[in-house]
């Protein structure tokens, strides 16, 4: 019986993992993990016994995924890292992503520059995705500032959702083996067209698993005042579809910015979602007051939650994967910042707390109920 | 093999766990390159942290041949004599190496 709360934080300088029964009470933290690297991405893969795995990602010596078989109290690097073939001429540059595939010990990882790997066996050994890593388009992607990084894996079946800044979205239906790139309705702010094939720069994907074909998109925005070749291109930061992503809708509009990076879904219901809307000169929050925006309604409208969160004088970042959210009943948002600290929304975000305020500058929260 | 033939690699703390727990290791080899590719057959998680896969030194990694930087000699062809030490030292760095969006 699943009896307590895990998360998994990586930061600039190595990972912790927090625990607390289910009342989330109090979390005990562990950690660091992998001291003093920067952790991108992690996975707390709750197949069977759960097993723990982050990425650990040294400028200096190359990058390794780590992996805990005890709730995070201990962390051992497995056998290898996703590489290139030495053929291929790329070489690894960070690893971004971390998900769970379909058996037990089956793993995907996207990483920078973009590209996707397969573990079969727990991340020990990994194999290149070469309808992705050789697609014709793959050489003609362009690094966003955080490089050119697939950040997002999303499965429904034999459904296989990418999102690579700068790529787009890019979609399998066969299981992984082919990928089209499928961003009609997805705005480029950056390009002359405002609506290219592909190269629009994606910053989260997310889904829910009653509602098939529905997604959401965090992609980038922040370019209504465009006065350029193309115009302006209002509200093309938050997007939805309703048909397994080939086509993207806006649901920006009554936030306060379209320009952000996590996107969250409820667990319990596929019309509840979650933005934390950013300045996009600054990228931090507007006003210096955070708010993280909910829509009960799919995105037809939009509400604050800022019970408990500082209401001036906060200028952090929450980048795109350092926001999640637990399965209990009444599920709590977590969200993690460019300054150091965790904040835990109770309720689905209606009451605000600051569990961590002295951390390394967070690039990751993920949290599950083990 | 004799020390008198070999090259003394002198592996970093950072780096012991991949070297066994060696702070030296000693190998034959006429040359950088030819090294590298002995550190690769005999410890390769040593190798994948001072080589990418392409088989490129890492870009924070600074090799010595004694007290020269391979950089202001003949780079990965520079020759090695028995009784030569190539130093694996990481760069000094100051900020963050890594983007974060």
């Amino acid at each position: 019986m699943p009896d307590r709360v895990v998360m998994c934080i990586g930061t600039k300088k190595g990972l912790f993992v927090a625990e607390a029964p289910k009342s989330r009470g109090k979390f005990a933290l562990r950690g660091p993990f992998g001291s003093g690297v920067a952790v991108y991405a992690s996975l707390i893969d709750t197949r069977g016994k759960p097993r723990l795995y982050a990425s650990s990602c040294n400028p200096f010596f190359g990058m390794k995924i780590l992996r805990s078989t005890d709730l995070g109290k201990t962390f051992k690097e497995t056998k290898s890292a996703p590489a290139f073939p030495q053929e291929d001429g790329r070489a690894l540059a960070n690893i971004w992503s971390l998900e769970a595939g379909d058996s037990k010990n089956d793993l995907w990882c996207g990483v920078e520059p973009a590209s996707l790997f397969r573990s079969k066996d727990g991340g020990d050994s990994w194999e290149m995705v070469e309808g992705i890593n050789n697609h014709d388009h793959a050489r003609k992607w362009q690094p966003g500032n955080g490089g050119l990084c697939l950040h997002t894996i999303l499965r429904e079946g034999d459904r296989v959702h990418l999102g690579i800044s700068t790529g787009g979205h890019y979609l399998s239906e066969d299981g992984g083996r082919n990928f089209s790139a499928s961003n009609q309705g997805v705005g480029a702010g950056f390009a002359p067209d405002p609506y290219p094939e592909f190269g629009q720069c994606v910053h989260k994907i997310a889904g829910h698993k009653d509602a098939p074909g529905r997604l959401y998109m965090q992609n980038h925005g922040g370019w209504a005042e465009w006065d350029g070749p193309g115009g302006p291109r209002p509200d093309i930061g938050v997007l939805r579809s309703d048909d397994h992503g080939h086509s993207w809708r806006s649901i920006a509009r009554g936030l306060p910015s379209d320009f952000g990076f996590p996107i969250v879904v409820h667990p319990h219901d596929a019309d509840t979602v979650y933005v934390v809307p950013l300045e996009p000169m600054t990228r931090t929050c507007p006003g210096g007051a955070p708010a993280v925006w909910r829509s009960e309604n799919g995105g037809s409208s939009w509400g604050r939650l800022v019970r408990g969160l500082p209401k001036k004088e906060s200028f952090f970042t929450v980048l795109r994967d350092a926001m999640d959210i637990d399965e209990l009943k009444s599920p709590a948002l977590y969200f993690g910042t460019t300054t150091g600290q965790i904040w835990i929304g109770r309720e689905g975000g209606e009451k605000w707390d600051c569990l961590f305020d002295s951390l390394p500058p967070i690039n990751c929260v993920k949290v599950a109920v083990v | 093999m004799a020390r008198a033939m070999t090259v003394t690699i002198y592996v970093p703390a950072a780096l012991r766990a991949y070297s066994g727990g060696a702070s030296e290791l000693f190998l034959p080899a006429q040359s950088v390159r030819a090294l590298l590719e002995q550190i690769e057959r005999s410890h390769p998680a040593l190798h994948r942290c001072v080589c990418d896969e392409t088989g490129a030194v890492r870009r924070h990694i600074n090799l010595f041949v004694n007290s020269s930087h391979v950089r202001d000699l003949q780079g990965l062809d520079t020759a090695l004599v028995p009784g030569d030490v190539l130093t694996i030292l990481p760069a000094v760095s100051g900020g963050s190496a890594c983007r974060t969006e």
